[in-house]
């Protein structure tokens, strides 16, 4: 993804897109992922649990 | 693009990073902070004495209780008033004054804390004070 495409996909997902946010969310699955562990095992309730909360939160980051 | 338009959509996406990775530590956290598991906890005072000792322990418990090891009361008041205390709490001065018993040991013994042994000391002499003030007697 080019910076451009960054850009006007992360606009979209802090305006309320749900492709853009899902494009966001995909991006950046290795870091949800890595803090979706418990105890050494991958938490699934925690993974969506971080997912909705970003959903939830995103349309508050100021570009 | 210019270097300096590069420079400003690099930092939005840092900035982003960063943001996001915030926003994920703390659901982390609120997440860990729901479903922790709190250990329910009733305090031994709430719990009747018939579940702390069942009959056949008790029983047993007063068996073992050779007259050595039992209070010897010269006042008969004095004997009443323990004989009204709770069982746990005759247990508790019947190890530390009668078998000597640290209190460490006796925490380590009913499986509970070193303070809780002090607690039921400090009521049960309360209680048996106040219980031989009310018949004209003071310990």
């Amino acid at each position: 993804m080019t910076q451009e495409e960054f850009r006007r996909t992360l606009q979209g997902a802090v305006a309320g897109g749900h492709e853009d946010l899902e494009e966001i969310l995909r991006l950046y699955m290795p870091m949800i992922n890595k803090y979706s562990y418990l105890d050494g095992q991958l938490d699934e309730d925690l993974r969506q649990y971080i997912m909705i909360h970003i959903a939830l939160n995103i349309s508050k980051f100021p570009i | 693009m210019n270097y300096q338009q590069e420079l400003e959509k690099d930092e939005l996406r840092a900035r982003f990073t960063g943001w996001l990775e915030t926003t994920v530590y703390r659901a982390k956290l609120n997440y860990i902070r729901k479903t922790s598991q709190k250990i329910e906890t009733v305090s031994i005072e709430e719990v009747a004495e018939s579940s702390l000792v069942s009959g056949s322990q008790e029983q047993e418990w007063c068996r073992h209780l050779s007259p050595k090891d039992a209070f010897d009361f010269e006042e008969e008041k004095l004997a009443k008033a323990f004989a009204e205390l709770p069982l746990m709490r005759q247990r508790i001065l019947t190890m530390l004054f009668v078998e000597e018993k640290k209190p460490d040991e006796i925490a380590a013994k009913l499986n509970c804390s070193i303070q809780h042994v002090y607690n039921q000391r400090s009521l049960a002499l309360k209680k048996l004070r106040t219980m031989l003030a009310e018949g004209g007697d003071m310990l």
